[in-house]
């Protein structure tokens, strides 16, 4: 038997431990050949068979199931071995005594590093704090939500103030007598904002399939962002690029593509989002490891195998003044004007200042407000920025709404809220809470992800997409995994997700007498924390 | 037959709902069966009575009532109104005969389960909504001689409504807008145009059925409504259709997303550029190319001992005659037992192909 | 629940009118107040068309106030109307102690003023006037306008009527337009301005409803003009939103409609005419004055016009009855019924939702469709 060393890593330093009831294995090998992690692996033990006390031990070799213990090949409790055991005789059980990340970094002198969302969950979500509580009952009947009609839509690009229309009167009819700025109008839920890259080329393709026939099939209007990871000529070229939102980040990554692709596209994408920030990481920029870069990723991106990191401020964007003027003139000018350009920021203190300013826009080019908060998910990030920076998402947007009603000027660039929703698996009320609170409409990105069938949640389980072994084949580009994941049923998932989010979203506005979006009716939430109601001014219930 | 005349407003002072119902029932005790109402909105009247003298009915013949004329009225109970009334007419109707020779408010005929409304004019939106058949009671009918407002007939689970669209020249809709949403049961006789309807029901032409029970009962509606000149042109059934739900099975499927794929969206993908996906799924512990890694036998440090056959759980590998050890790409799952029991070394697991070209 | 009417009619009519018609609704609304608009006046105020009349309900404290803060910025009472009151015993109302009516000649610094600078000063001598009478609590000013009368008191509309001696159609009251609701603010505080209709600026509205959006129209309202304020009533949303539309931006009347109960995006995809354009940028740029919830809304216009809209789901009662004279658009038919018996019934207009009715100065009705 070898030697054990204290400083040796343990079983028992792992975020994860496995349990394995040998009585009940018969050596199969599907555990271990499904582990995308190699974190188990079978081995060889030795066992007493039988004897006294004045007989030599013998000893018999058996095969077992062993977890690994290492920095890179540890349990991240994902479950498939539970999944496919025949007989329940392995399970990943999570690890109250874990050290891993103490361990992690006094043995590579390297910030750890990891993907999914903040798992330092500790203040709760003051959405979940929120109830609906302004119902219809005698003063107003409340809607039927499914015989009457409702309409799902919210503006996305610059909105000018009645005023500022500058309409004239003919023949009693109005008319408009200046170019006005591009105006969509679409489902106040936007899909996606993860990368090709990021996400395996059949996820990416899922949610596209699933955008598409959504808007097509159901009419629901919703609209996917591609992510900063460029987007493929042949959906540029096709029809479908209606529906989606082309970003932009720093890294600037595939916008070649693009500008190749304008002369043969035959519709106008639905919007530029300038991506300057996210929440799950803010102030960094992006991150794909290269395990991940592959090939095809490194066409669309136009770089080698290597580990991606894209700077964390768009280089020449120094100074808000320059964000506006050069950054959304450029974008508006790609499209010729026509194309409504947004941008993304992450949730922080100074966030209202952000707003105030491009609110005072004076070329009106600034198209929608995108404010993610730091429950959100990433690909890949320092575990430091995950856990540990970010602001929350609730009362920033309401500060931000309520910097716009102090002008008189709630609506005029579109605020879209983002970050950590969906957690508790309701995606339409989170929706909801956040367009009283005057929200134009929300995105998620990581709920997707969960919907196609990652096993990853907030409390630790797997979080390995920036490893690119996820086992689910969504986060990865790993041919054997990749091909985990059925395209079919994976966008029909989505699309089934969001059909029950169009039932919910009514089955919330009919009771409460909305037969149109709520935006900025804070008078219909309630809640029983007295700081959330002062902090959101909204009504304190007990 | 004994008949009492009630004025609800004398100079300024209206009687209340309370006081002139109470006043009606009082009366209705004492075996009155035909009362003459100048009313002064007033609701609920007509509702709910029966006649005390034997072999008798209930008669009102009211002017301008409140809402919910003949609300909740019985079998034996016969209302007559000169003029329009407001909303609610013959709601909850269970078997009276209400005719109104004027028009009628919103939500006419709601609930209505038994007996006959007449309404010589117009009525306004919802009417006709939820009207309801038991088996065992009087079909409910509603007649209309106009048309009706907006969102008429939603919810309707059974009886008769029948909409005669006369004086609706001009109209895009006798029914109005959205009409018939949620309808499970019962049939909307219509005459005239029909636009904006729901999805779920069915525009059919008359049988002879229909025909049949239209001639006989539009005979009576227009008695009772004093338009008996108006049959000729009301009987060309040219113009009239019937509207029913659409039974469950035929409801409208949508095509599924593999089918939307297929069909509509990127040929070949929108990756088709860069990768060759046949779209192939490998499930969990999968064989040949899903494995995440396969085992590779090195022939110079294998000493043919057999652990690997023995205790491949898969029955993999096999040996030939030269003692030449294969593992079958079709059965194996890339476990690593065979590494694991090799005494030598003699089998190491490989990295499947990682990347998709 | 209320009930609202309003009467148009070529010759003048007395208040009493607007009692009766409103006498037969009397289940539909709670017995809880009265209120009503006179405009295009006739009896005492016939001669004085040009000058601003003050209606004001207030303490003896909070009249004097009034008196002095008008007497500093220079009017001159030129005639004042006082109701006869009938205060006998056990009648359902809570009355001021001093009801005014008067009218004023504008001060000497605007005899060669124009329209606009005179409306300004009346407007901003109307918010001067209610901000110190809410600051004492010594009485509430609820029109000061010229040829505008208006009065709203808490309590049984018929015993509002017999104390102000409205019943007798004798006294020197009548107009060509009255504008009436019974009820008083039963969602709220019992307040005296939350009851309709409500007047700005010859603009007068009242509405039979439940503005779910409030919240978010007031919020927007607040910062669009001064004279939107209060806020008392959900409904008052509705008279800054015309007022707004009609006279602020100087849209055309029909806009309103697509501003307080906008067709949907998909409705106005389907449109082919070049209206498309601007109804989307209408209905973004005003979202914040979208109206929802059960309503109907009747109006005045500075014109005289009368106006009805009702909400998409047309989810509230209103008719309109008529005959060569008058016409009346009340909640429901049995006011009209009560007043005009013997009208042709066949020519009383069901307002459907999608449409605005507008009754101009010879009566003549126009539908226009949204």
């Amino acid at each position: 038997m070898s030697e054990v060393y204290i400083n040796q890593l343990h079983k028992d330093d792992l975020p994860w431990i496995i349990e394995y009831d040998e009585s009940k294995c018969i050596q199969c090998g599907r555990c271990t050949a499904t582990c995308s992690f190699g974190a188990i692996k079978p081995a060889i033990e030795q066992r007493k068979v039988s004897g006294s006390i004045t007989e030599k031990n013998k000893l018999e070799k058996v095969i077992v199931i062993k977890q690994e213990i290492g920095f890179a090949n540890h349990c991240r409790g994902c479950g498939m071995c539970e999944r496919v055991c025949p007989n329940g005789a392995i399970k990943a059980v999570r690890n109250t005594d874990d050290r891993y990340s103490i361990r992690y970094r006094a043995k590579t002198a390297e910030s750890v590093k990891k993907g999914g969302r903040s798992n330092l969950n500790t203040e709760g979500r003051t959405l979940d704090k929120i109830k609906i509580g302004r119902i219809s009952q005698m003063t107003d009947p409340s809607l039927d939500a499914v015989r009457h009609t409702f309409e799902i839509k919210t503006p996305f690009g610059r909105v000018l103030s009645a005023d500022k229309l500058n309409l004239n009167v003919k023949d009693g009819k109005l008319e408009r007598t200046t170019p006005l700025p591009p105006n969509r109008f679409i489902y106040p839920i936007i899909m996606g904002d993860m990368s090709i890259g990021a996400v395996s080329w059949r996820m990416w393709e899922a949610m596209a399939i699933a955008t598409a026939y959504l808007n097509e099939v159901c009419g629901i209007p919703i609209r996917m962002c591609t992510g900063e990871g460029g987007i493929p000529s042949r959906l540029l070229k096709s029809k479908y690029v209606k529906y989606m939102i082309l970003q932009i980040a720093s890294g600037h990554f595939g916008w070649n593509r693009i500008v190749d692709a304008m002369p043969d596209m035959v519709e106008d994408p639905a919007g530029i989002l300038i991506k300057i920030g996210q929440g799950a990481k803010p102030g960094d920029g992006g991150m794909l490891m290269a395990n991940k870069v592959a090939k095809y990723v490194q066409e669309i991106r136009g770089v080698p195998k290597a580990d991606l990191l894209s700077p964390p401020t768009h280089q020449g964007l120094y100074s808000i003044e320059e964000s506006v003027q050069k950054m959304f003139l450029s974008m508006n000018a790609a499209f010729n004007f026509k194309v409504p350009v947004a941008i993304k920021v992450a949730a922080s203190v100074t966030s209202v200042s952000v707003y105030n300013n491009l609110l005072r826009d004076p070329y009106n080019i600034v198209g929608g407000f995108f404010l993610d908060g730091l429950a959100a998910g990433t690909g890949a990030a320092h575990e430091i920025s995950l856990n540990h920076t970010g602001h929350t998402i609730t009362s920033k947007l309401r500060d931000c709404y309520k910097a716009a009603i102090k002008q008189g000027r709630q609506g005029e660039i579109p605020i879209f809220a983002g970050g950590g929703l969906g957690q508790t698996g309701s995606f339409a009320a989170d929706a909801f809470k956040l367009i009283c609170l005057g929200a134009n409409g929300v995105f998620s990105g990581r709920l997707l992800l969960q919907i196609a069938g990652c096993v990853g949640n907030d409390t630790e389980r797997c979080n390995a997409c920036n490893t690119g072994l996820c086992p689910a084949g969504i986060a990865s580009q790993d041919v054997c995994l990749t091909k985990r994941l059925d395209i079919d049923k994976v966008a029909q998932n989505l699309v089934n997700y969001f059909i029950a989010t169009d039932l919910e979203l009514r089955k919330l506005m009919a009771p409460t007498g909305c037969s149109s979006l709520p935006i900025g009716r804070s008078d219909t939430l309630i809640t029983v924390d007295k700081n959330v109601a002062d902090r959101l001014d909204i009504q304190y219930v007990c | 037959m004994k008949m009492i005349k009630i004025n609800a407003l004398k100079d300024n002072d209206r009687m209340s709902t309370q006081a002139l119902l109470q006043l009606i029932e009082e009366k209705i005790e004492e075996g009155y069966t035909d009362f003459e109402i100048n009313a002064c909105g007033q609701h609920d009247i007509g509702g709910s009575s029966w006649s005390r003298a034997e072999g008798e009915e209930l008669n009102f013949y009211i002017t301008n009532p409140g809402q919910r004329v003949g609300a909740m009225a019985r079998k034996g109970t016969n209302i007559y109104v000169e003029g329009s009334t407001p909303a609610d007419v013959g709601w909850l109707n269970s078997g009276a005969n209400i005719v109104v020779k004027g028009d009628c408010g919103d939500t006419a005929s709601h609930c209505a389960a038994s007996g006959k409304i007449y309404v010589s004019g117009r009525v306004g939106t919802r009417s006709g909504a939820l009207m309801k058949h038991d088996p065992k009671y009087e079909t409910p009918e509603f007649w209309v001689l106009k048309n009706t407002g907006s969102f008429s007939f939603e919810f309707m689970g059974g009886g008769i409504a029948v909409v005669c669209g006369y004086d609706c020249a001009g109209l895009k809709s006798v029914l109005g807008k959205r009409s018939c949403v949620g309808m499970v049961g019962g049939v909307i006789y219509v005459r005239g145009n029909v636009a904006d309807i729901s999805k779920t029901v069915v525009i059919k032409d008359l049988d002879e059925e229909d025909k049949k029970f239209l001639k006989k009962g539009m005979k009576e509606f227009l008695t009772a409504i004093d338009k008996k000149g108006l049959a000729d042109t009301l009987l060309d059934f040219s113009e009239w259709h019937k509207i029913e739900p659409l039974p469950i099975e035929e409801k409208v499927e949508k095509i599924s997303v593999k089918e939307f794929r297929e069909t509509q969206w990127v040929e070949g993908g929108i990756f088709g550029d860069f990768i060759e996906d046949d779209l192939t799924i490998y499930p969990l512990a999968s064989t040949g190319k899903g494995r995440l890694k396969q085992p590779v036998w090195n022939k110079d440090l294998c000493i043919n001992c057999e652990l690997c056959i023995k205790n491949c759980p898969n029955n993999a590998i096999s040996k030939d005659n030269n003692n030449h050890y294969t593992s079958c790409d079709n059965k194996c799952i890339g476990c690593s037992i065979c590494e694991t029991v090799c005494p030598k070394n003699a089998w190491t697991m490989q990295n499947n192909k990682k990347e998709i070209s | 629940m209320c009930r609202i009417g309003a009467i148009k009619s070529k010759k003048y009519i007395h208040p009493s009118t607007a009692l009766k018609l409103m006498r037969s609704q009397q289940e539909g609304h709670d017995d809880s107040g009265f209120a009503f608009v006179m405009q295009d006046l006739g009896g005492i105020f016939e001669t004085y068309k040009e000058l601003p009349i003050l209606s004001m309900a207030a303490t003896i404290e909070g009249t004097r106030l009034a008196e002095d803060i008008l007497h500093d910025l220079g009017f001159n009472r030129v005639l004042q109307w006082t109701p006869d009151i009938n205060n006998k015993q056990g009648l359902k109302i809570s009355p001021m102690p001093n009801y005014i009516f008067e009218v004023l000649e504008y001060p000497k610094s605007h005899k060669y003023a124009t329209k606009e600078e005179k409306e300004e000063l009346l407007v901003d001598t109307s918010i001067k006037l209610r901000k110190a009478l809410e600051e004492n609590h010594s009485g509430f000013i609820y029109s000061f306008w010229n040829d505008v009368l208006t009065l709203k008191e808490i309590g049984s509309p018929k015993d509002i009527g017999t104390y102000f001696n409205l019943w007798n159609d004798d006294n020197d009251l009548s107009a060509k337009i009255i504008t009436a609701q019974c009820r008083q603010n039963t969602n709220y505080g019992i307040v005296r301005y939350a009851a309709h209709p409500f007047f700005l600026e010859g603009y007068t509205v009242l509405a039979n409803g439940e503005n779910t959006f409030y919240e978010k129209n007031r919020l927007y309202q607040e910062g669009l003009y001064k004279g939107y304020l209060g806020f008392e009533s959900d409904s008052q949303c509705f008279l800054y939103s015309l007022h707004y539309v009609n006279k602020i931006l100087k849209w055309p009347l029909e806009y309103f409609m697509h501003t307080v109960f906008p067709l949907s995006y998909n409705d106005i995809d389907k449109r082919d005419d070049h209206q498309k354009e601007i109804l989307l940028r209408i209905k973004a740029s005003l979202e914040h004055l979208s109206a929802n919830g059960p309503n109907t809304v009747l109006g005045v216009l500075p014109n005289g016009n009368l106006i009805c809209v009702c909400d998409p789901k047309k989810l509230r009662p209103v008719v309109i009855g008529r005959n060569d004279e008058t016409v009346i658009m009340t909640s429901e038919v049995a006011g009209v019924n009560d007043l005009m018996p013997y009208r042709d019934i066949n020519k009383d207009i069901y307002p459907r939702e999608r449409e605005m009715i507008v009754v101009d100065n010879n009566l003549k009705i126009q539908r226009i469709e949204q």
